[in-house]
Protein backbone atom coordinates (compact mmCIF):
# COMPACT_ATOMS: atom_id res chain seq x y z
CA UNK A 1 0.00 0.00 0.00
CA UNK A 2 2.70 2.28 0.94
CA UNK A 3 4.69 1.40 -1.98
CA UNK A 4 1.96 2.25 -4.11
CA UNK A 5 1.38 5.48 -2.79
CA UNK A 6 5.35 6.39 -3.11
CA UNK A 7 5.12 5.05 -6.88
CA UNK A 8 2.29 7.43 -7.30
CA UNK A 9 3.64 10.27 -5.84
CA UNK A 10 6.64 10.06 -7.61
CA UNK A 11 4.89 9.81 -11.22
CA UNK A 12 2.98 12.73 -10.83
CA UNK A 13 6.27 14.50 -9.24
CA UNK A 14 7.94 13.15 -12.54
CA UNK A 15 5.13 14.12 -14.76
CA UNK A 16 4.88 17.41 -13.57
CA UNK A 17 8.14 18.37 -13.77
CA UNK A 18 9.29 16.56 -17.36
CA UNK A 19 6.14 18.43 -18.93
CA UNK A 20 7.71 21.59 -17.73
CA UNK A 21 11.28 20.75 -19.47
CA UNK A 22 9.53 18.30 -22.01
CA UNK A 23 9.27 20.18 -26.15
CA UNK A 24 5.72 20.48 -26.39
CA UNK A 25 5.81 20.18 -30.25
CA UNK A 26 5.92 16.89 -32.06
CA UNK A 27 5.23 14.84 -28.76
CA UNK A 28 5.19 11.52 -29.62
CA UNK A 29 2.58 9.45 -28.07
CA UNK A 30 3.27 5.36 -28.55
CA UNK A 31 1.73 1.98 -28.00
CA UNK A 32 3.86 -0.59 -26.77
CA UNK A 33 2.78 -4.13 -25.66
CA UNK A 34 2.51 -8.05 -26.83
CA UNK A 35 1.68 -9.39 -29.37
CA UNK A 36 -1.65 -9.47 -29.86
CA UNK A 37 -2.86 -7.04 -27.03
CA UNK A 38 -4.79 -4.73 -29.17
CA UNK A 39 -2.35 -1.77 -30.13
CA UNK A 40 -3.49 -1.27 -33.94
CA UNK A 41 -7.13 -1.88 -33.02
CA UNK A 42 -6.63 1.01 -30.34
CA UNK A 43 -4.55 3.26 -32.42
CA UNK A 44 -7.66 3.10 -34.92
CA UNK A 45 -10.23 3.64 -32.12
CA UNK A 46 -7.97 7.13 -31.38
CA UNK A 47 -7.26 8.05 -34.84
CA UNK A 48 -11.28 7.41 -36.03
CA UNK A 49 -12.21 9.51 -33.21
CA UNK A 50 -10.08 12.39 -33.26
CA UNK A 51 -8.75 12.34 -37.17
CA UNK A 52 -12.17 10.02 -38.61
CA UNK A 53 -9.27 7.59 -40.27
CA UNK A 54 -8.05 4.88 -39.46
CA UNK A 55 -3.93 4.47 -38.79
CA UNK A 56 -3.25 0.70 -39.71
CA UNK A 57 -4.52 -2.97 -40.43
CA UNK A 58 -5.83 -5.17 -37.04
CA UNK A 59 -5.65 -9.00 -37.22
CA UNK A 60 -5.83 -12.21 -35.34
CA UNK A 61 -2.43 -13.34 -36.45
CA UNK A 62 -0.01 -12.40 -34.70
CA UNK A 63 2.56 -9.70 -35.86
CA UNK A 64 -0.01 -7.74 -38.64
CA UNK A 65 2.06 -4.97 -37.48
CA UNK A 66 5.79 -5.12 -38.04
CA UNK A 67 6.46 -1.66 -38.70
CA UNK A 68 6.23 1.31 -37.03
CA UNK A 69 3.42 3.11 -38.23
CA UNK A 70 2.80 6.60 -37.41
CA UNK A 71 -0.78 8.79 -37.60
CA UNK A 72 0.95 12.90 -37.40
CA UNK A 73 -1.18 15.63 -35.98
CA UNK A 74 -3.84 14.11 -34.03
CA UNK A 75 -5.36 16.61 -32.26
CA UNK A 76 -7.41 15.59 -28.78
CA UNK A 77 -9.84 18.00 -27.32
CA UNK A 78 -11.82 17.17 -24.07
CA UNK A 79 -12.94 19.49 -21.28
CA UNK A 80 -11.19 22.54 -21.98
CA UNK A 81 -7.87 21.13 -22.68
CA UNK A 82 -6.14 20.47 -25.66
CA UNK A 83 -2.95 17.85 -27.12
CA UNK A 84 -1.81 17.75 -30.26
CA UNK A 85 0.59 14.76 -31.20
CA UNK A 86 2.04 12.21 -33.24
CA UNK A 87 0.62 8.83 -32.88
CA UNK A 88 2.97 5.89 -32.76
CA UNK A 89 1.53 2.36 -33.28
CA UNK A 90 4.42 -0.42 -32.86
CA UNK A 91 5.27 -3.57 -33.68
CA UNK A 92 4.71 -6.16 -30.62
CA UNK A 93 7.03 -6.69 -28.22
CA UNK A 94 8.30 -10.47 -28.26
CA UNK A 95 11.35 -12.54 -27.24
CA UNK A 96 9.77 -15.40 -29.75
CA UNK A 97 9.24 -15.86 -33.15
CA UNK A 98 8.00 -19.12 -34.87
CA UNK A 99 7.43 -19.29 -38.20
CA UNK A 100 5.46 -22.63 -37.76
CA UNK A 101 2.81 -20.56 -35.85
CA UNK A 102 1.97 -18.02 -39.09
CA UNK A 103 1.66 -21.73 -40.78
CA UNK A 104 -0.79 -22.74 -37.85
CA UNK A 105 -3.09 -20.09 -38.68
CA UNK A 106 -3.35 -20.42 -42.70
CA UNK A 107 0.00 -18.69 -44.02
CA UNK A 108 1.98 -20.67 -47.30
CA UNK A 109 5.69 -21.82 -45.91
CA UNK A 110 7.43 -19.35 -47.80
CA UNK A 111 4.68 -16.71 -46.61
CA UNK A 112 5.25 -17.51 -42.72
CA UNK A 113 9.34 -17.42 -43.33
CA UNK A 114 9.11 -13.93 -44.89
CA UNK A 115 6.40 -12.04 -42.08
CA UNK A 116 9.05 -14.07 -38.85
CA UNK A 117 11.46 -12.37 -40.28
CA UNK A 118 9.72 -9.00 -40.90
CA UNK A 119 8.34 -9.46 -37.43
CA UNK A 120 12.32 -10.07 -35.59
CA UNK A 121 13.07 -6.32 -37.47
CA UNK A 122 9.78 -5.07 -35.99
CA UNK A 123 10.76 -5.67 -32.73
CA UNK A 124 14.04 -4.60 -33.00
CA UNK A 125 12.53 -1.39 -34.47
CA UNK A 126 9.93 -0.74 -31.25
CA UNK A 127 12.65 -1.33 -28.80
CA UNK A 128 14.96 1.08 -30.67
CA UNK A 129 11.60 3.85 -30.97
CA UNK A 130 11.36 3.69 -27.19
CA UNK A 131 14.00 6.37 -26.65
CA UNK A 132 11.83 8.74 -28.74
CA UNK A 133 8.76 8.30 -27.05
CA UNK A 134 7.22 11.68 -25.14
CA UNK A 135 4.20 9.50 -23.27
CA UNK A 136 3.33 5.56 -24.00
CA UNK A 137 0.56 3.28 -23.34
CA UNK A 138 1.55 0.30 -22.51
CA UNK A 139 -1.56 -2.00 -24.14
CA UNK A 140 -1.83 -5.59 -22.02
CA UNK A 141 -4.69 -8.27 -22.68
CA UNK A 142 -7.36 -8.19 -20.06
CA UNK A 143 -7.31 -11.94 -20.42
CA UNK A 144 -4.40 -12.82 -20.14
CA UNK A 145 -1.98 -13.02 -17.61
CA UNK A 146 0.42 -10.05 -17.65
CA UNK A 147 3.25 -11.19 -15.37
CA UNK A 148 5.01 -11.75 -18.68
CA UNK A 149 8.77 -11.17 -19.37
CA UNK A 150 7.80 -8.85 -22.17
CA UNK A 151 5.20 -6.45 -19.66
CA UNK A 152 7.63 -6.10 -17.22
CA UNK A 153 10.54 -5.20 -19.73
CA UNK A 154 8.32 -2.88 -21.14
CA UNK A 155 7.67 -0.87 -17.98
CA UNK A 156 11.19 -1.30 -16.50
CA UNK A 157 12.84 0.42 -19.46
CA UNK A 158 9.67 3.12 -19.08
CA UNK A 159 10.50 3.56 -15.57
CA UNK A 160 14.07 4.30 -16.28
CA UNK A 161 13.64 6.29 -18.72
CA UNK A 162 11.27 8.36 -17.02
CA UNK A 163 8.62 8.13 -19.58
CA UNK A 164 5.18 8.77 -18.40
CA UNK A 165 2.90 5.93 -19.54
CA UNK A 166 -0.82 4.32 -18.77
CA UNK A 167 -0.98 0.39 -18.17
CA UNK A 168 -4.23 0.25 -20.96
CA UNK A 169 -6.54 -2.86 -19.56
CA UNK A 170 -7.71 -3.51 -23.50
CA UNK A 171 -10.59 -5.79 -24.41
CA UNK A 172 -13.00 -5.68 -21.67
CA UNK A 173 -15.41 -6.75 -23.78
CA UNK A 174 -14.47 -9.97 -23.39
CA UNK A 175 -15.95 -12.40 -20.47
CA UNK A 176 -12.50 -13.34 -19.57
CA UNK A 177 -11.58 -10.12 -18.66
CA UNK A 178 -9.81 -9.50 -15.44
CA UNK A 179 -8.21 -5.48 -15.46
CA UNK A 180 -7.97 -6.06 -11.82
CA UNK A 181 -5.22 -8.84 -12.12
CA UNK A 182 -3.58 -5.80 -13.91
CA UNK A 183 -3.46 -3.51 -11.14
CA UNK A 184 -2.75 -6.31 -8.35
CA UNK A 185 0.58 -6.76 -10.72
CA UNK A 186 1.96 -3.42 -11.15
CA UNK A 187 0.69 -1.89 -7.80
CA UNK A 188 1.48 2.12 -8.34
CA UNK A 189 0.57 2.67 -11.50
CA UNK A 190 -2.29 4.16 -13.99
CA UNK A 191 -4.36 1.06 -14.71
CA UNK A 192 -7.78 1.31 -16.90
CA UNK A 193 -9.68 -0.96 -18.50
CA UNK A 194 -10.75 -0.26 -21.73
CA UNK A 195 -12.73 -2.26 -25.08
CA UNK A 196 -10.84 -0.17 -28.07
CA UNK A 197 -12.83 -2.80 -30.53
CA UNK A 198 -16.09 -1.22 -29.01
CA UNK A 199 -15.09 1.86 -27.59
CA UNK A 200 -15.47 1.39 -23.87
CA UNK A 201 -14.07 3.98 -21.53
CA UNK A 202 -12.09 5.54 -24.54
CA UNK A 203 -13.36 9.00 -22.88
CA UNK A 204 -11.61 8.32 -19.55
CA UNK A 205 -8.34 7.16 -21.37
CA UNK A 206 -8.10 10.43 -23.50
CA UNK A 207 -8.74 12.38 -19.91
CA UNK A 208 -5.33 10.46 -18.46
CA UNK A 209 -3.89 11.37 -21.25
CA UNK A 210 -4.10 14.82 -21.00
CA UNK A 211 -3.79 15.11 -17.38
CA UNK A 212 -0.56 13.15 -17.93
CA UNK A 213 1.12 15.80 -20.01
CA UNK B 1 18.63 -34.37 -23.06
CA UNK B 2 18.00 -31.20 -21.06
CA UNK B 3 21.23 -29.37 -20.37
CA UNK B 4 20.87 -26.46 -17.81
CA UNK B 5 24.36 -24.16 -17.00
CA UNK B 6 24.86 -21.54 -14.07
CA UNK B 7 26.83 -18.74 -15.65
CA UNK B 8 27.70 -15.69 -13.20
CA UNK B 9 26.36 -12.34 -14.22
CA UNK B 10 29.56 -10.98 -14.79
CA UNK B 11 29.88 -13.57 -17.62
CA UNK B 12 26.94 -12.80 -19.03
CA UNK B 13 27.28 -9.06 -19.19
CA UNK B 14 27.91 -7.42 -22.62
CA UNK B 15 28.20 -10.62 -24.04
CA UNK B 16 24.83 -12.00 -25.12
CA UNK B 17 26.08 -13.48 -28.30
CA UNK B 18 28.27 -16.57 -26.41
CA UNK B 19 25.03 -17.46 -24.16
CA UNK B 20 22.63 -17.05 -27.93
CA UNK B 21 25.03 -19.46 -29.32
CA UNK B 22 24.34 -21.73 -26.09
CA UNK B 23 20.88 -21.31 -26.24
CA UNK B 24 20.79 -21.93 -29.92
CA UNK B 25 22.51 -25.38 -29.12
CA UNK B 26 19.31 -26.13 -26.57
CA UNK B 27 21.03 -24.98 -23.42
CA UNK B 28 18.84 -23.33 -20.62
CA UNK B 29 21.01 -21.15 -18.58
CA UNK B 30 20.11 -19.65 -15.52
CA UNK B 31 21.90 -16.63 -14.37
CA UNK B 32 22.76 -15.02 -10.51
CA UNK B 33 21.58 -11.94 -10.86
CA UNK B 34 18.28 -9.62 -12.23
CA UNK B 35 18.79 -7.96 -15.68
CA UNK B 36 18.37 -4.19 -15.71
CA UNK B 37 15.67 -3.46 -17.88
CA UNK B 38 17.82 -1.76 -20.61
CA UNK B 39 20.11 -5.66 -20.22
CA UNK B 40 16.47 -7.11 -21.11
CA UNK B 41 15.94 -5.17 -23.98
CA UNK B 42 19.28 -5.70 -25.76
CA UNK B 43 18.71 -9.43 -25.30
CA UNK B 44 15.72 -9.49 -26.91
CA UNK B 45 17.31 -7.62 -29.64
CA UNK B 46 20.02 -9.46 -30.05
CA UNK B 47 17.72 -13.17 -30.28
CA UNK B 48 15.57 -11.48 -32.42
CA UNK B 49 18.68 -11.16 -35.04
CA UNK B 50 19.65 -14.64 -34.13
CA UNK B 51 16.18 -16.01 -34.82
CA UNK B 52 16.03 -18.27 -37.73
CA UNK B 53 14.45 -21.70 -39.04
CA UNK B 54 15.96 -23.68 -36.26
CA UNK B 55 16.23 -21.02 -33.42
CA UNK B 56 12.66 -19.46 -32.49
CA UNK B 57 14.15 -17.65 -29.87
CA UNK B 58 13.70 -17.33 -26.36
CA UNK B 59 11.52 -17.58 -23.15
CA UNK B 60 13.08 -15.63 -20.33
CA UNK B 61 12.12 -14.99 -16.45
CA UNK B 62 13.53 -13.32 -13.58
CA UNK B 63 13.31 -13.12 -10.12
CA UNK B 64 14.33 -9.73 -8.17
CA UNK B 65 15.52 -10.80 -4.79
CA UNK B 66 14.35 -6.94 -3.53
CA UNK B 67 10.92 -8.48 -4.04
CA UNK B 68 11.03 -10.94 -2.23
CA UNK B 69 10.52 -10.67 1.95
CA UNK B 70 10.43 -6.70 2.87
CA UNK B 71 13.65 -6.83 5.38
CA UNK B 72 15.62 -7.32 2.17
CA UNK B 73 15.09 -4.66 0.29
CA UNK B 74 17.07 -1.66 2.19
CA UNK B 75 19.74 -4.34 2.16
CA UNK B 76 19.74 -5.22 -1.34
CA UNK B 77 19.42 -2.25 -2.61
CA UNK B 78 22.76 -0.92 -0.60
CA UNK B 79 24.66 -4.31 -1.85
CA UNK B 80 23.48 -3.90 -6.01
CA UNK B 81 24.33 0.08 -5.51
CA UNK B 82 28.05 -1.04 -4.49
CA UNK B 83 28.16 -3.88 -6.89
CA UNK B 84 26.29 -2.81 -10.23
CA UNK B 85 24.24 -6.49 -9.77
CA UNK B 86 21.10 -6.71 -9.37
CA UNK B 87 20.74 -9.28 -6.80
CA UNK B 88 18.12 -12.04 -8.09
CA UNK B 89 18.02 -15.22 -11.06
CA UNK B 90 16.79 -14.56 -14.05
CA UNK B 91 16.43 -17.90 -16.18
CA UNK B 92 16.99 -18.28 -20.20
CA UNK B 93 15.69 -20.81 -22.08
CA UNK B 94 15.28 -21.84 -25.84
CA UNK B 95 11.71 -21.61 -27.13
CA UNK B 96 11.28 -24.59 -28.92
CA UNK B 97 12.30 -26.47 -25.26
CA UNK B 98 10.31 -24.24 -22.92
CA UNK B 99 6.96 -23.90 -23.94
CA UNK B 100 6.37 -20.88 -21.29
CA UNK B 101 7.56 -19.44 -17.87
CA UNK B 102 4.98 -18.37 -14.81
CA UNK B 103 6.59 -15.85 -13.49
CA UNK B 104 5.32 -14.39 -9.92
CA UNK B 105 7.72 -12.37 -7.66
CA UNK B 106 8.79 -14.71 -5.68
CA UNK B 107 8.56 -17.56 -7.73
CA UNK B 108 8.86 -19.14 -11.74
CA UNK B 109 7.61 -22.02 -13.27
CA UNK B 110 8.75 -23.51 -16.23
CA UNK B 111 6.63 -25.31 -18.17
CA UNK B 112 7.68 -27.66 -21.05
Amino acid sequence: MMLRHIRMVKNSFSSLVLSIFRKRKNLKIGLYGPVNSGKTTLANRICMDWLGEELGTASVVPHETREIQIKEKVTMKLDGKSLAFNLVDTPGIATRIDFEDFIKHGLADEEAKQRAKEATRGVIESIKWLNDMDMVLVVMDSTRNPMSQVNITILGNLDARKIPFIIVSNKIDLKKSDTTKIRNSFPGYDVLGVSAKNGDMMKELYKMMLNRL
Amino acid sequence: MMRIKFVPYEKLKGNHAAVLEELKEGMIIVVDAKLSPKEEAELIQETMLAINQRFAGIELGSIDFADVGGGRKLRSSLLEKLSGKKRGITLIGPAKLIRRIEQKPEELMLYF
